[in-house]
């Protein structure tokens, strides 16, 4: 043990000894309380012999400590009804132990104190213990009780909160603090009480909590609840509510859910309704992407690629990468020659703009000329997403994520992957990762999860992926990012 | 009238000892809890998995033959620990070798022996679970394990395999058949492999109890997978044997057992490796952690503990010594020098899954003791981590945490 850290254990068991002195000094006037903090604080302390991993202590006196806990808790509830704030302390000190120590006890325990805090809200409750209460039931992960509870304290803050703006102002609040749970149950009070208000009214209110909550690389967000709040707005009728940026917004949002068939329409309406709206090529390329290499419409992907490649002026990123996409597919049914013409056109236009998109023609151009294969990665990719028998080939197995969607020219975006196999026990199982498509300047390698990726030109990049494993492909999976 | 009071004397006795218990057996308690009984008292495995290859062998390491007797010095230890059984994969061709690794254990330390059989799984290409002859040689291979070993005092019971369940889902050892493959589903393909793996385990399950009805025979699976389909088609063993990495706990496990396959459990395969993948050193206080907690938990579960499930029958940790040849088993070099690259990642091992790739469980450093480059009595000196002592004392005294009911 190092130095410093024998001081900090020394200090650290210092002051456990008064608080306990304390405890023991405490239980002459209130024992139960004195129970209970006994109980507090050697939980706390076998947390931090674990975390300290002061190994010593925790052998020998662990088996001591535990039985301190569970009998001062039991105690400190004994003495007590659901009413009492130290009954609810108790059990959900109770509860934590047992989770700890992921026993059998710990789901009855969750029980306990569910039931005992329902009641001790019916009574005289104060809405701060079931907050908190609340709070480290989100932090162990137990959304569903945690959400009821929020439940709980909302009510209770509604009831003593008059204004409309109050509860505004605790939303926003939660969500500064990050508390994005809490933060979407206060709004939906909020908007609930406002449910009769005028369309022009609520308008602007949903708005503004739509894009609060919609995808951004920075800051807190919350792609579903984001889309719950769209819809909402969608709902009201009002076809004025959605300008271009806010639909954009939505679209965008969509995509970062992976919901990629609902993003493709919104885009789509997108190009409907502004045609001339700066995200016009985005929104179209996009579409194009999603037909072809998720809803595996090649048809319609061409349709919509073709549509950017017959522009005859303002050559934006996306009319060059539909040039390359038209070839990539012309390419895979083995049609040379259309695919020579998209390619050759795609380097002709780009007129030495386009580095990258127009490298990767050449690259194309090369195989043709030389009668080799399409790229292998990019041919496997192209044939999970078109052809009919690798329809189980479905992005369920799989995830694939980027640290940034909305980059600068020589920024670097981490992309991870993750894959979902059957259970092999101890047995590894060694996989390989296949990138194709976008992948920027940095080559990954096989045997590599993730990479770092940064692109030189702007435009829309997709990167593709196939995870595979010795008894063969375990899944497919894209993912989409812009350089601005 | 003699002749027929003794005809009527032997009817009684022999009457007798036909119903007479076996040596080893499973009881069902009235509150439904299992207990593993062994000479007509109860019995909680505290056992080891055991292969002692010495530094510089492999899997292929015939330590059988080994003249130093190494299971002689680990006994010694093992008795000391209070270890009561230990766990062996697979037997040996040489079954006088076998019958006096078994004896020497019993007779001198009172430590039991599992004797298992792999069931073809390391064959290749694969095993072929649903061709008659691939069965019919591994049935073979399975019943002469039983007729050679029955009689020993020492054997304690059969375990059939591993983790072979995983080769029914596909990832690992993946085995197939014309009818599987004709079925397009591989959701389906996963079932019709499990019921024609659980019911070829069932099948001999049944060949054991008639040749041996002295012995349980306990079935090896990796983590509760596939259980669903042993409740259907394999009734007939006797125990479950379970590999399970779940890091501090084992969860809800005890549970979800009785509510998925109702049979006792035996924790075949469990416990943590000694060495801290992320700062790339010895952490003997790590493993000696998991251990005692999983310990704490297997102790909770076993029979007439009134707050556990009460299907436990203790558990055979993974394993006695190092192995210094697991992460390249192909490069006989490597065998000389204690790796400390990480084969496979485990969250549930939380102190070091910072490591690089997440890879923190190191294949080669799982053992209680571990092996030194020093010579002693004729082979590598065993040298006890922490995690030995540690457990130990939990025998001498487990402590459960748990003993009141909290109100409710």
């Amino acid at each position: 043990m190092k130095k410093y850290q024998r001081v900090f254990l020394g200090i650290f068991l210092a002051l456990s000894s008064l608080l306990l002195a304390h405890s023991l000094f405490a239980e002459e006037k209130n024992p139960a309380q004195a129970s209970y903090e006994l109980a507090l604080d050697r939980y706390n302390h076998l947390k931090h012999l674990e975390e300290t991993q002061s190994w010593d202590e925790y052998f020998a006196q662990g088996n001591d400590y535990r039985d301190q806990i569970v009998t001062g808790v039991q105690k400190a509830i004994e003495a007590t009804k659901a009413t009492d704030a130290l009954n609810i302390q108790a059990r959900l000190l109770s509860w934590q132990f047992h989770k700890d120590q992921q026993d059998a006890f710990a789901e009855q325990a969750l029980i306990d104190l569910m039931s005992a805090v329902s009641e001790y809200a019916n009574t005289t409750g104060n809405v701060t213990l079931i907050k908190e209460v609340a709070d480290k039931l989100s932090s162990y992960q137990e959304k569903r009780n945690s959400r009821e509870l929020y439940k709980i304290y909302v009510a209770k803050i509604i009831n003593v909160s008059a204004k409309d703006e109050e509860l505004l102002k605790i939303a926003e609040n939660f969500y500064k603090e990050g508390n994005l749970e809490l933060s979407e149950t206060v709004y939906d009070a909020y908007l609930e009480r406002l449910s009769k208000a005028a369309p022009e009214k609520l308008i602007p209110l949903l708005t503004g909590i739509a894009k609060q909550f919609a995808y951004k690389d920075e800051g807190n967000k919350d792609t579903l609840y984001a889309e719950k709040i769209f819809q909402k707005i969608e709902d009201l009728g009002k076809k004025e509510a959605f300008d271009e940026h806010l639909m954009y917004s939505r679209a965008f949002n969509l995509e970062k859910a992976k919901e990629y068939s609902k993003a493709k329409d919104i885009y789509l309406k997108l190009i409907q309704d502004f045609p001339s709206t700066l995200h016009a090529d985005e929104a179209a390329y996009k579409a194009g992407l999603i037909s072809a290499y998720v809803l595996r419409d090649k048809e319609g992907a061409r349709g919509y690629f073709e549509k950017l490649t017959s522009r005859e002026k303002d050559i934006s990123p996306q009319v060059i990468s539909s040039f390359y996409q038209l070839g990539l597919i012309a390419q895979w049914e083995e049609n040379l020659d259309k695919a020579k013409e998209y390619y050759t056109q795609l380097i002709t236009l780009a007129a030495g703009n386009f580095p990258e998109t127009t490298a990767a023609a050449n690259q194309r151009l090369k195989e043709i000329e030389e009668k080799k294969a399409l790229d292998y990665n990019t041919k496997l990719f192209i044939d999970l997403a078109l052809s009919a028998e690798n329809i189980g080939s479905n992005m369920s197995k799989s995830e694939l994520k980027a640290s940034l969607y909305n980059l600068q020219k020589g920024q670097e975006a981490k992309i991870s992957s993750e894959a979902y196999l059957p259970a092999s026990g101890c047995m590894q199982i060694e996989l390989q990762y296949l990138w194709s498509g976008d992948t920027g300047k940095n080559l990954p390698s096989v045997m590599a999860p993730s990479f770092n990726a940064s692109y030189n030109e702007p435009g829309t990049k997709l990167i593709g992926l196939i995870v595979s494993s010795s008894s063969g492909t375990v899944d497919r999976n894209l993912d989409i990012l812009d350089v601005r | 009238m003699l002749a027929a009071c003794s005809l009527f004397f032997l009817t009684i006795i022999l009457g007798a000892a036909s119903r007479a218990k076996p040596t080893v057996f499973i009881k069902k308690l009235k509150n439904k809890h299992y207990q593993l009984i062994v000479e007509r008292k109860p019995y909680i495995v505290k056992g080891v998995c055991y292969s002692p290859i010495p530094i510089g062998g492999n899997h292929e390491y015939d330590w059988w033959s080994d003249t130093s007797k190494p299971w002689m010095i680990d006994g010694k230890m093992m008795q000391a620990m209070g270890v009561n059984t230990i766990r062996l994969y697979q037997t040996h061709e040489n079954t006088e070798e076998v019958k006096t690794v078994i004896r020497d254990l019993y007779q001198n330390f009172g430590i039991r022996t599992i004797l298992g059989d792999w069931l073809g799984f390391w064959e290749y290409p694969c095993p072929f679970y649903g061709d008659k002859r691939f069965q019919d040689k591994v049935k073979a291979s399975v019943l002469d394990m039983v007729k050679n070993y029955k009689d020993e005092p020492g054997v304690l019971f059969w375990i059939l395999g591993n983790e072979n369940n995983y080769s029914c889902l596909g990832a690992v050892n993946p085995w197939s058949s014309d009818e599987i493959d004709k079925e397009p589903d591989p959701q389906k393909q996963k079932a019709m492999k499990s019921e024609v793996y659980y019911s070829f385990i069932n099948e001999l399950s049944r060949e054991i109890h008639k040749i041996d009805p002295n012995h349980p025979v306990a079935m090896g699976n990796g983590e509760l997978i596939g259980l669903d389909a042993a409740n259907k088609y394999c009734q007939d063993v006797d125990i479950v044997a379970c590999i399970i990495y779940r890091g501090k706990t084992f969860g809800n496990l005890f549970r979800s057992l009785r509510m998925t396959f109702d049979k006792p459990i035996l924790l075949a395969e469990f416990g943590a490796d000694a060495y801290d993948a992320y700062l790339k050193k010895e952490d003997q206080n790590m493993q000696a952690f998991f251990l005692e907690s999983q310990w704490r938990q297997i102790y909770e579960n076993l029979a007439n503990n009134k707050e556990g499930e009460g299907n436990c029958i203790g558990g055979t940790m993974f394993e006695w010594s190092d192995e210094w040849w697991k992460h390249a088993p192909d490069n006989p070099d490597s065998w000389k020098a204690q790796d400390t690259e990480s084969n496979w990642t485990n969250g549930s091992y939380y102190f070091d899954i910072k490591a690089e790739s997440n890879k923190n469980m190191n294949e080669e450093w799982f053992g209680l003791v571990a092996l030194s480059q020093e010579q002693e009595f004729g082979m590598n000196k065993r040298i006890p981590r922490k995690a030995y002592y540690v457990v130990r004392e939990f025998w001498k005294n487990p402590t459960l945490e748990v003993k009141k009911k909290v109100k409710k």
